[in-house]
């Protein structure tokens, strides 16, 4: 078990490290210099204050230099300063993470707890009412965007209620109350896609798992369906869907970035908008790298979870 | 990443139909009979909604002649006869500017998915058939997109290429062209293995004359999967990017870039905020209940849906 975790790490170093690379030249080989625009306008400007602050922004030696300066500062913390607040990246990062993650948290709490039961009903209650709710739901679900879910919510707790949530972000530790209910909307609002993935894949393979023998066997020498249900046929069918869930963290992030800004919540998807449209170099290279770090860790702890739980996956 | 497992194939040959396929398989025979295996509903379904997608977009504005940019009428009206779904905080019909977002939707569609189409096919073929270095750079940096969420991805791209939608369609193309590269060079090392292309080679065909009567028309059946399921993802991707500001600048009228408006006058007007959502699911669910029924037609062991995990050979 510890060598397969250590090969699952040895396998995701190198993907991180390639990333960055892939992250670094986008931020360089797409249009428009950023000094340039920094400068934009200012014609007075001379090539010596020019190289001055290309000099001031690390982006002044060859490429190999540049990355090579960009990734052993990140490696020790040191992301650089935001062009636009000239604060210290890395504080603008700590202050962004943890409302996406806890955002990523509560939606795929929703997601989980409302899709794989439903995806048992869906199999059981095999070809009716309750499946059939339940799939057409979850075709709804692949398709309704969630930035229009979200306003819609809005329209229906601010109609119905006479409710909105709090516009400044709270705090979890200052008032959890408040601030979860300033996060319940935006995490039903990005939850509900990877809702549908989940609830039709636990169907499906609930489907599969319950025309197996060891199932009928079950069944046969007397354990009731109930049971059969939820300890031989349940445990067998969630395999899979954790792979399912540790791909669908990237596309809660994709929604996050999207539903962070329509209530205004400052996480990385939030900041990562702000930098695009300011042209903050530095703090998109590190947001967009916070993302596939993200990304790729929880896909580290996915394969693990996967080789804890399928010891033919671990020793094979 | 580490590689993938391939996705768990779920019974989705037995998972279809249902009470739906009863009360259909209970109806006049002869009538569908031409249709053959074609007779999916929930494929037809998706087919109807995407030809309605399509007849909008180019016989719409014919049959509706309102122009979408006229500020000629009283603002914020609800749904009337005169304005079916009513008019805006400019006065401008609401369904005209739908029609025209519809056109818009179908080209960003269009466009991006056929970048994808052809760079995944080029890269796939190339890193499929000649294998070794070229192989391993290829589907590197293959990783290298998956590894990041794709609409962050586009976001980036397009935010950086600069927001209208000719940059939206670009970065919309590029986030999606990595899944074709892999499917096609999954399927070309799949084909490629058969006796057939084999003996084809050992006439002495040439890797050309291969990749065109071998390897491509065996390839068609997932590739046309692929495509619808990626127009839906496109069109969502483009109503995304149009709603942040980074797609179809206003005033012209796009579903994403309608939305992003509305929600300021969604206390006022909420029709403004109904009518342009609704209308990105609906095309959005036509793509994939085609998708669906064209996997299941075509190809059920094709593995799951759009979201699940990339399906890898």
């Amino acid at each position: 078990m510890g060598g397969y975790i250590l090969k699952r790490i040895a396998f995701a170093i190198p993907t991180l490290i390639v990333v960055s690379i892939g992250i670094f030249l986008m931020v360089r080989l797409l249009p428009g210099d950023i000094i340039d625009i920094l400068f934009g306008g200012d014609l007075s400007a001379s090539e010596e204050v020019k190289e001055q602050a290309r000099e001031q922004l690390g982006l002044n030696g060859s490429y190999l230099e540049q990355y090579w300066r960009w990734i052993s500062g990140a490696a020790q913390g040191d992301l650089g300063f935001s062009l636009r607040s000239t604060e210290p990246v890395s504080n603008v990062v700590l202050d962004a993470l943890p409302v996406t993650l806890e955002l990523l948290i509560l939606a795929l709490l929703i997601a989980v707890l409302i899709g794989v039961p439903l995806g048992v009903i869906s199999a059981v209650k095999r070809d009716r009412a309750a499946d059939y709710a339940a799939r057409v739901g979850g075709l709804v679900g692949l398709s309704i965007p969630s930035f229009w879910l979200a306003t819609l919510l809005l329209l229906f707790t601010s109609r119905v209620f006479g409710w909105v949530p709090p516009l400044n972000y709270v705090s979890p530790f200052d008032d959890p109350i408040a601030n979860l209910s300033q996060f319940i909307l935006p995490a039903i609002s990005i939850s509900v896609f990877t809702m549908a993935i989940v609830m039709r894949m636990v169907r499906a393979t609930m489907l599969e798992v319950l025309g197996q023998d060891y199932v009928r066997t079950a069944r046969a020498k007397g354990v009731s369906r109930r049971k059969v249900i939820s300890k031989h046929a349940l445990r067998n069918a969630l395999i899979p869907v954790i792979t399912i869930v540790g791909f669908e963290i990237g596309v809660l992030i994709g929604g996050a970035a999207i539903i962070e800004t329509i209530f205004g919540l400052p996480g990385i998807g939030y900041v990562l908008l702000q930098a695009i449209s300011g042209r903050d170099y530095p703090v998109i290279q590190a947001m967009t790298l916070l993302i596939a770090f993200t990304f790729i860790f929880a896909n580290l702890l996915v394969d693990i979870l996967y080789g804890v739980l399928d010891p033919r996956i671990s020793q094979g | 990443m580490s590689p993938r497992r391939s996705a768990p194939e779920p019974a989705f040959a037995t998972d279809r139909g249902g009470d739906v396929v009863t009360v259909w398989e209970a109806m006049p025979k002869r009538r569908l009979a031409v249709l053959g295996k074609w007779r999916n509903p929930i494929g037809l379904a998706g087919a109807f909604i995407v030809v309605f997608n399509v007849f909008v977009a180019v016989l719409g504005s014919q049959i509706w002649r309102l122009d979408p940019n006229e500020l000629a009428y009283l603002r914020f009206e609800g749904p009337s006869w005169a304005h079916p779904m009513g008019t805006d905080e400019l006065g401008r019909d609401t369904l005209a500017r739908i029609i025209h977002g519809a056109q818009v939707s179908l080209q960003v569609g269009a466009i991006s998915v056929s970048i994808a189409f052809v760079g995944g096919v080029v890269f796939g073929m190339l890193a499929g058939y000649y294998k070794g270095i070229l192989d391993t750079v290829l589907m590197r940096l293959v990783d290298i997109m998956f590894s990041l969420p794709g609409i962050v991805l586009a976001i980036v791209i397009a935010g950086l290429l600069g927001p209208n939608r000719r940059n939206a369609m670009i970065a919309i193309g590029i986030v999606i062209l990595p899944a074709f590269a892999r499917v096609v060079r999954g399927a070309v090392l799949e084909v490629m293995g058969y006796p057939y292309t084999e003996s084809a080679r050992a006439l002495g065909a040439s890797g050309r004359r291969i990749m065109l009567r071998h390897v491509i028309p065996n390839i068609a059946a997932p590739l046309l999967v692929l495509v619808t399921v990626y127009l839906s993802v496109a069109i969502l991707a483009e109503a995304a990017l149009s709603f942040l500001g980074l797609g179809t600048q206003p005033p012209e009228a796009a579903w994403g870039g309608m939305l992003s408006t509305a929600r300021t006058y969604v206390d006022i007007d909420p029709w403004l905020t109904i009518f342009p959502g609704a209308a990105i699911m609906i095309v959005v669910l036509g793509f994939n209940l085609l998708g669906d029924g064209l996997r299941d037609i075509l190809d059920p062991r094709l593995g799951p849906h759009v979201g699940d995990v990339p399906v890898k050979k």
